[in-house]
């Protein structure tokens, strides 16, 4: 099918059956809210785009990808706890043994598992290979002892794959493996932790002697670290499209028309300079769609576009908080009043630049890799 | 109207963007090898407070590779080529900081004449020009605090055989060297673009110096007779064409100040990487290293907006106004990032950097220059609001 056509089925479906009140939401949905428009992509076939279809995947080309993406971004459609099926599913893909991807797979595709994801610690953050949650050997199992933290949407989910220290003599990186932990094991703790913004997406996740099976490390021991690196070049796209920016741009525009701040020349020069920082934005993003469209691999460079793309969504939330005057004391963090909430997005932005990778980190890895700077 | 294609647009994007580059890769190796850089900065250099303030011979080199001609049409001597590959000849001037006017004459004086109606004076000047034997320059600005590109004051008065100028221009590109002068006056009957021989506006020239070095012509008018035959273009017709040669214009010197950024960043990265202090070479430092980031981050802004602005303008049917506001956007674009990059540079030199002799220096007065001529970053953001944003005028 060609990409034209693609991209035509892919929006009928969505315009047709994505609740509506569930676009541009603010905050990621709660499995409950998004359930149900889960289970229609799973019957379409269509719930693990990227995966080969010899697992039950859609084997889209990156091309495609995009398109697919790109479609559900347009029309706000929110991300679903999808961390199984788009990241551990390749994973164990690559890694798993055949019985792994027999058990794992087919329920992860179908939502019937929910996995949620322990990488970060208190003490673990930028400098994750210091990580401490350790798991020994006893007989059959292993047994973990730790603490995750910001583990997105823990609270709903069945499943937990996390990375521990499996030897404490060898260099950071090498004594690291990955497992997987069913949630209901006794001694799991999960606490939600409220944001800023008002929701409570990420929780802390305290490990007490849990127990889980040997058979459910994915990779070899002590190569966890080199399992869990690999991410996905449209996930690592993904997360600097320029939707972010664009569709904060849209409200900071309604807020213009909300108070009559056309009129104002000083608001319209930094309107102005904002709208022309979303479209070379969306410049730099599509030099990167266009490689990955002719099956080029994405290089460190990529990190740029992470760098921009949260960085000018900061830009112009921080300009519609300001705008927004004495109207922004009447909105408060998560409420529901009338008018163009610029509190909120102002807020939820802020997480922008810290989460999967600091842009500090950003631009160390840019600094050594690309412009070859010496460390 | 799009101001560049939006994601949802990239599929029509994409395929153009690929191709383009393709097709312009051997323009590009070609004017890499030309721009090869140590020479042409000692040379500019060398020329820096001079009249003509470039080199004769290396115009006539241009000519020879087909610069001069690259968008005049091939049944007047030119290779009938377009906006983009005249980027890529930008992109090498503004690199090796070429001190020879080529956008002045070729793109904005040259291209006034493609698009104006005179077809003699076009079979006359343009293959002169493509063959380097004549240099025009384009006189438009009147005020040196105001730059009104339409609305000016120089009256071209009808005389028996055709007309009489009287006005001054100002900062005239290319006018300390140029065989003749596209004129912008308000003829009879609304505005038109005259040409002027060199000898009859020899009497009215003075001259300055640009912050780069370069010389630039002031033209004092008065009572010039210049006859019908030498209309560029009348009412209808010069308005249009004047404004499509400035776009054109715009949007190579933004690739000339693309190329400035790109060797300004070149050349400070090698700074970070050899100069050492405190027992380390300084680009170990993470300051310098996140700041060195930011430039480049700003360097491929530039790279890919302009990308985006060229493909966009391979649209066979594209608006004039979609032409003027993505040249807006990219010359804005590009004068700021080039002015951070390289006064940016200038620091992360330390001392070296304030001094003459370093060529950083170099860069950062050709950046000033090139982001100032023909409209600034905020004069262009302003343009732009006016030309592409509905919600405006709303």
């Amino acid at each position: 099918m060609n990409d034209d056509d693609f991209r035509m089925e892919v929006r009928q479906f969505i315009e047709k059956n994505y609740p509506t009140e569930l676009r541009f939401m603010p905050r990621r949905p709660r499995w409950r809210e998004i359930k149900p428009w889960v289970m229609q992509l799973i019957e379409k076939g269509w719930s693990a785009p990227h995966w080969p279809t010899e697992y039950g995947g859609m084997g889209l080309s990156p091309g495609k990808l995009l398109i697919f993406m790109d479609e559900q971004e347009r029309w706000g459609v929110a991300r679903a706890q999808d961390q199984g099926v788009v990241q551990l599913g390749p994973i164990v893909i690559r890694y798993g043994t055949e019985e792994q991807k027999r058990t794992l797979l087919p329920k992860m595709r179908t939502y019937e598992t929910i996995w949620c994801q322990g990488y970060s610690e208190p003490n673990a953050g930028s400098d994750l290979a210091s990580l401490a949650t350790v798991a020994l050997i006893e007989g059959d199992d292993f047994v973990i002892n730790g603490r995750k933290i910001w583990t997105s949407s823990a609270m709903d989910a069945t499943h937990f794959y996390l990375l521990v220290r499996t030897d404490k003599t060898a260099k950071k990186q090498q004594g690291i493996s990955f497992l997987l932990v069913d949630m209901k094991t006794p001694g799991i703790t999960v606490r939600g932790i409220k944001n800023i913004s008002g929701s409570t997406e990420f929780c802390e996740v305290t490990l007490d002697n849990v127990r889980t099976p040997r058979r459910n490390m994915v990779g070899e021991l002590n190569q966890g670290w080199t399992v869990a690196k690999g991410l996905l070049g449209f996930e690592r796209i993904n997360s600097g499209s320029p939707r972010r920016a664009a569709f904060a741009f849209n409200r900071l525009e309604a807020l213009a028309r909300e108070r009559g701040l056309f009129k104002d020349a000083g608001f319209v020069e930094r309107y102005t300079q904002l709208h022309l920082d979303v479209a070379d934005l969306k410049a730099v993003y599509l030099h990167f769609a266009d490689l990955m469209t002719r099956g080029e691999t994405l290089g460190a460079d990529l990190s740029i576009l992470k760098i921009l793309s949260l960085e000018t969504y900061q830009r112009i939330t921080e300009f519609m908080l300001e705008a927004s005057g004495d109207l922004g004391l009447t909105v408060h963090a998560g409420g529901d009043e009338e008018g163009v909430d610029a509190l909120t997005p102002f807020l939820v932005a802020r997480s922008g630049t810290i989460a999967a990778g600091t842009t500090e980190i950003q631009r160390n890895i840019t600094a050594k890799h690309v412009l070859n700077l010496p460390v | 109207m799009t101001n560049s294609p939006s994601p949802e647009g990239a599929d029509n994007g994409t395929s153009s963007l690929g191709e383009m580059r393709e097709r312009l890769a051997l323009l590009r190796d070609s004017v890499k090898r030309f721009a090869a850089c140590e020479v042409h900065v000692k040379r500019g250099r060398a020329l820096r407070g001079t009249r003509p303030g470039y080199d004769p011979d290396v115009w006539r080199e241009m000519a020879e590779l087909g610069w001069l001609g690259t968008m005049i049409p091939e049944r007047l001597g030119g290779s009938g080529l377009g906006c983009a590959e005249m980027a890529v000849i930008g992109e090498g001037l503004g690199y090796a900081l070429l001190p020879e006017p080529v956008t002045a004459a070729v793109v904005l004086a040259g291209g006034a004449l493609v698009y104006g109606e005179n077809e003699a004076l076009k079979s006359e000047l343009l293959p002169a020009l493509a063959e380097g034997r004549l240099v025009p320059a384009l006189a438009w600005r009147e005020n040196v605090h105001r730059a009104e590109l339409l609305a000016v004051d120089t009256r071209a008065e009808k005389t028996a055989r055709g007309v009489r100028i009287s006005g001054g221009k100002c900062l005239v590109v290319g006018g300390a060297s140029a065989d003749g002068f596209v004129v912008s006056a308000q003829g009879p009957d609304g505005l038109a673009l005259y040409w002027i021989p060199a000898a009859a506006a020899a009497p009215g020239l003075s001259f300055r110096e640009l912050p780069d070095g370069r010389p630039v012509a002031d033209l004092a008018l008065d009572g010039v007779e210049v006859a019908d035959n030498q209309r560029i273009a009348g009412p209808g017709v010069a308005a249009a064409a004047l404004t499509r040669a400035f776009d054109e214009a715009l949007i190579v010197t933004s690739a000339e100040l693309l190329g400035v950024c790109t060797r300004a960043l070149e050349i400070t990265l090698d700074y970070l990487r050899t100069r050492v202090q405190f027992g380390k070479p300084i680009g170990s430092f993470q300051a310098l290293q996140h700041r060195a980031v930011d430039l480049y981050i700003q360097q491929r802004i530039c790279r890919h907006a302009l990308d985006d602005v060229l493909s966009c303008l391979q649209d066979p049917e594209l608006q004039l106004d979609v032409r003027s506001a993505l040249a807006s956007r990219i010359k804005a674009r590009c004068a700021d990032a080039s002015l951070r990059i390289t006064r940016d540079a200038i620091q992360m030199h330390g001392a070296m950097g304030y001094s003459d002799e370093c060529d950083i220096g170099l860069y950062l007065k050709r950046a000033i220059t090139l982001s100032m001529w023909l409209g600034g970053a905020d004069v262009h953001r302003r343009r732009y609001a006016k030309l592409a944003l509905r919600e405006l005028a709303d």
